[in-house]
């Protein structure tokens, strides 16, 4: 133990206020002006920093409290006019400690907005008191950075103006916050383009020459201005030779890391947008550089730099190469095995790496050669549903890669049991991403898929099938359809004994038109290979039979009508019988009756249909079946083949040469005429 | 300052020549050091921002009548700041943190690093003080959830802790805790965030431009024997070695 007894502080002696007695105070009509002012102090540094201080005082009621204070004071100042300072004090505290409630905490920033301090605060913008505009302006900021704070009218009464004195006011709090509500407001091209024609632009990049925080702040209000929206960025980048652009390009060289990040944010979003823009390799290699390095910070500008990776690379061949060959799969991995960090970072860095994987496999290769899926793996059980969800994305990701799929790579228990236990997952985003991951580890062209069966995974995904939310179903439906996949007829047994004929045959009539494409497509592959698979669609009545062709016949969709009809082709690849009821669906022999729907699909302006129903037919006329000539006289009297002799030179080269086969098997049969 | 600019001059026109290494006499030099012109403007914005990063309020007052330049902060903010840091200093945390609210409630709501810090810090003092108790209650209510919020300040807390656990706590390996120096890595962490929080440079820019003369003599001493600063407190100009 400690010896030394020091002369201890006065201040470290002071007991410290109970939260009871301060939230007391506060609410308290007797007390007085000097009991309010201290309490609010109290609780101000009791929170500031604090979640859990945040936590406890919220749910002693003290935000309505406060509220109330700030609502009564800045009244009394406004009927009293010009300088109150005790009434000011009250103020500049009570908005103190709003702000902070609504800091970084999401329950402190709803019972800030439940107390209404939202339109209090922006009253004190005016007041007289400069330190009563900063604390204002302050608390307000705090509460736009947050995604709970309600979208900012731009359209409506004076607001456009309102947010313009914002920008224009020399507090630099104030044109803080301006910039702050653009960030948190702006969503749609319309309110973009209308900021930009009231000179916000124009403002904000005035502001990138000011001091750093309403640098930054511009920055950030100019990113969402710009985003997706090519007509307002050919606005910024045309003038003055480009010159806005060139401050921003310089910007991402500054020696604050946070303006760097949000300059390189800018950057993403113009050549996300415009791809004509900042295409040199001297531009791109040095973004990727800078937000490499920017993920070594380890405040928030670390956490963020990996999610600016991410767009900048996503969906884009060409950035993907550019970050394989700066070795930036290296890089993100020496971050995961550094261990502990932040969930936001995680989640970060596996969707980098999730995008670096989604197309080329050198990447996949690289990323899986760095043990990287024992960090996914990892992930997969932590707290936070955002990282597990990450997680699973990249392992979707990865597991494209044909390569490692065939050699099993991903199907054995350590990988497959934490996936499947996901899918139990409370929150539905992992869900879908579990069944995305799944979706794609089961495409395994090897025996492996039995090791899926035996873990329960099918009996998860068939309970996600009936789920309520749609894209859940898909997904799931999704992932039945390609653990179905050329497996063997044992599995495809399993597999329809889980999921039953009924529940397969509603997915089919599912009203979530995607759901509807995945099922089919699932039977499709049932129907795949053997006989044995194709004698499915025959149970229980042919209600699966009738299911799909009732699919053709009404679906209003076409890639539907598609799947359905693959369905057909294959069932029309398996025996006589097979064939034959094929004929009958397609080709019923009413007297009179309306023209068959194949000259329909022959005749669509889809070139995937008219191949569909072509393949049918080919199917349909195989020369070496019993049945083919019967059937042959049937199509042409169905008028079969003429459609196909416009067909001999079809645009699509798959339709032309189906078609040919088709046509010239039918000619073989003969016409019947002697 | 000129000398900065004629040693990186002189180093780009030997670079030019790319001659074997040059001597340069003192008068030469000094013949050359006169041709560089400075502005008065420039060096006094320079000892502005000196004092103001530093804190030196009456000088940086004193310096602004005398000599009209006008410091790019308003003056009353370096007193507060000064008070926030002299309060870390002399082991006041407590009092700190409420002068930190006082100036800007944001910069410890958004800094959880530093806000982990001084906390540490009021442990500390109150583990050098002897309150074991008062220190225990305190690393339990105010620093543990921290810890579990982050990994690294739960190491930290750990660290700060084991201090209790310790007869002599000046032998102990976590002594240096105690140290004053501890005391003052945390004012100028506070300091820090207060300047970054009013938008000012952390650091004064005269001791970047003291070094980057050391770093471009260093380049030239490679190519040329000239007339060296050593003693940079004094700038005498020594003789060139040959």
């Amino acid at each position: 133990m400690p010896t030394s007894a020091a002369a201890s502080s006065s201040s470290e002696n002071q007991s410290r206020p109970v939260p009871e007695d301060i939230v007391g105070r506060l609410s308290s009509s007797m007390a007085s002006y000097e009991i309010k002012l201290k309490a609010l102090r109290d609780l101000k540094n009791q929170i500031i920093g604090n979640r859990t201080k945040k936590l406890a005082f919220l749910k002693l009621g003290a935000v309505p409290s406060v509220v109330s204070i700030l609502s009564s004071a800045t009244a009394a100042a406004s009927c009293r006019g010009g300088y109150d300072d005790n009434l000011d004090s009250i103020i500049i505290q009570s908005a103190a400690v709003i702000g902070s409630f609504a800091c970084g905490f999401d329950a402190g920033v709803q019972a800030v907005l439940d107390a209404g301090a939202l339109p209090i605060l922006l009253s004190l913008i005016s007041h007289q008191n400069e330190k009563v505009v900063d604390a204002g302006a302050r608390s307000l900021k705090l509460i736009y950075q947050s995604k709970l704070a309600p979208k900012y009218e731009f359209f409506k009464d004076q607001n456009l103006e309102f947010l313009l004195s914002l920008l224009n006011c020399k507090n630099e709090n104030v044109t803080g916050l301006g910039a702050c509500v653009i960030t948190h407001s702006c969503r749609t091209s319309i309110e973009q383009r209308a900021l930009n024609d009231a000179g916000v632009v124009r403002k904000l990049i005035s502001l990138l020459g000011g001091s750093v925080i309403q640098r930054d702040s511009s920055l950030e209000s100019l990113a969402a201005i710009l985003k997706e929206n090519s007509e307002v960025i050919l606005k910024f980048v045309g003038p003055e030779n480009g010159r806005a652009l060139n401050d921003v390009i310089e910007l991402t060289k500054d020696k604050h890391p946070r303006t760097r990040l949000l300059a390189c944010m800018c950057l993403v979003v113009i050549r996300n947008a415009l791809p004509s823009y900042l295409q040199d390799l001297q531009i791109k290699t040095k973004l990727v550089l800078i937000l490499l390095e920017l993920l070594d910070d380890p405040g928030q500008v670390g956490e963020e730099a990996p999610f600016i990776l991410s767009s900048l690379i996503v969906g884009k061949e060409d950035m993907q190469r550019l970050a394989f060959q700066e070795n930036v799969i290296d890089k993100l991995c020496c971050h995961l095995e550094k261990g502990s960090l932040q969930a936001k970072r995680l989640q970060g860095i596996f969707l980098a790496l999730a995008d670096l994987c989604s197309r080329l496999e050198s990447c996949r290769t690289k990323l899986l050669s760095l043990k990287a899926l024992q960090f996914m793996v990892d992930a997969m059980s932590h707290d936070s549903a955002e990282v597990r969800a990450a997680a699973c994305i990249c392992l979707k990701n990865v597991s494209r890669s044909v390569e490692n799929l065939s050699a099993g790579t991903f199907m054995n228990e350590s990988v497959i049991n934490p996936v499947v236990q996901l899918l139990c997952d409370t929150s539905t985003s992992v869900q879908v991403a579990a069944l995305g991951a799944i979706s794609n580890v089961v495409v395994d062209f090897m025996v492996q898929k039995t090791t899926f069966i035996q873990f329960g995974g099918v009996k998860q995904l068939v309970e996600l099938s009936k789920s309520m939310d749609s894209t859940i179903r898909m997904n799931a439906v999704c992932a039945l359809r390609n653990l179905m996949f050329l497996v063997s007829d044992r599995c495809k047994e399993a597999i329809l004994l889980e999921l039953t004929q009924s529940t397969l045959t509603s997915l089919i009539c599912d009203p979530e038109v995607s759901v509807q494409e995945q099922a089919l497509a699932l039977v499709c592959n049932l129907v795949d290979g053997s006989t044995d698979g194709i004698r499915h669609v025959f149970a229980d009545n042919c209600s699966l039979l009738r299911a799909v062709v009732r699919q053709i016949q009404s679906a209003s969709k076409v890639e539907v009508v598609i799947q359905g009809m693959y369905v057909l082709t294959n069932v029309a690849s398996g025996d006589e019988l097979h064939k034959e009821a094929v004929m009958d669906e397609l080709f019923p022999t009413l007297p009179g009756g309306p023209q068959s729907i194949v000259i329909k699909f022959l005749q669509s302006n889809e070139s995937q249909l008219r191949t569909a129903a072509v393949w049918t037919l080919v199917n349909l006329t195989l020369p070496n079946s019993s049945g083919a000539f019967g059937r042959a006289v049937k199509l042409r009297r169905a008028g079969i083949i003429s459609q196909l002799k416009n067909m001999m030179n079809d645009p699509c080269l798959d339709v032309k040469l189906r078609a040919r086969t088709a046509f010239g098997q039918m000619m073989t049969l003969g016409d019947g005429s002697p | 300052m000129s000398l900065l600019w004629f040693v990186l001059g002189q180093l780009a026109e030997i670079e030019s020549m790319g001659s074997s290494k040059k001597i340069i006499t003192k008068e030469e030099w000094e013949k050359k050091l006169n041709d560089v012109k400075i502005r008065k403007e420039d060096m006094n914005k320079l000892v502005m921002n000196f004092l103001v990063t530093e804190g030196y309020v009456d000088a940086a007052e004193k310096f602004r009548k005398e000599s009209g330049t006008e410091p790019d902060i308003d003056l009353a903010t370096i007193t507060d700041r000064m008070a926030v840091k002299k309060a870390v200093q002399c082991g006041n945390v407590e009092d700190a943190i409420e002068k930190v609210n006082d100036l800007n409630p944001e910069i410890l709501d958004t800094n959880p690093q530093l806000f982990f810090h001084l906390q540490q810090q009021r442990l500390i003092e109150l583990i050098r003080n002897g309150k074991v108790a008062e220190a225990l209650e305190f690393a339990q209510e105010e620093l543990a959830p921290r810890g579990e919020e982050n990994q690294s300040f739960l190491e930290e807390l750990e660290r700060t802790v084991s201090l209790l656990a310790f007869e002599d706590v000046n032998n102990c390996p976590v002594a240096e805790l105690l140290d004053i120096s501890q005391r003052l890595k945390t004012a100028s962490e506070v300091n820090a965030a207060i300047l970054t929080s009013q938008s000012h440079e952390k650091d004064p820019k005269l001791p970047s431009l003291l070094k980057m003369l050391i770093w471009a003599q260093n380049q030239l001493d490679e190519k040329a024997a000239y007339p060296r600063i050593n003693d940079i407190s004094t700038a005498t100009l020594e003789d060139p070695g040959v």
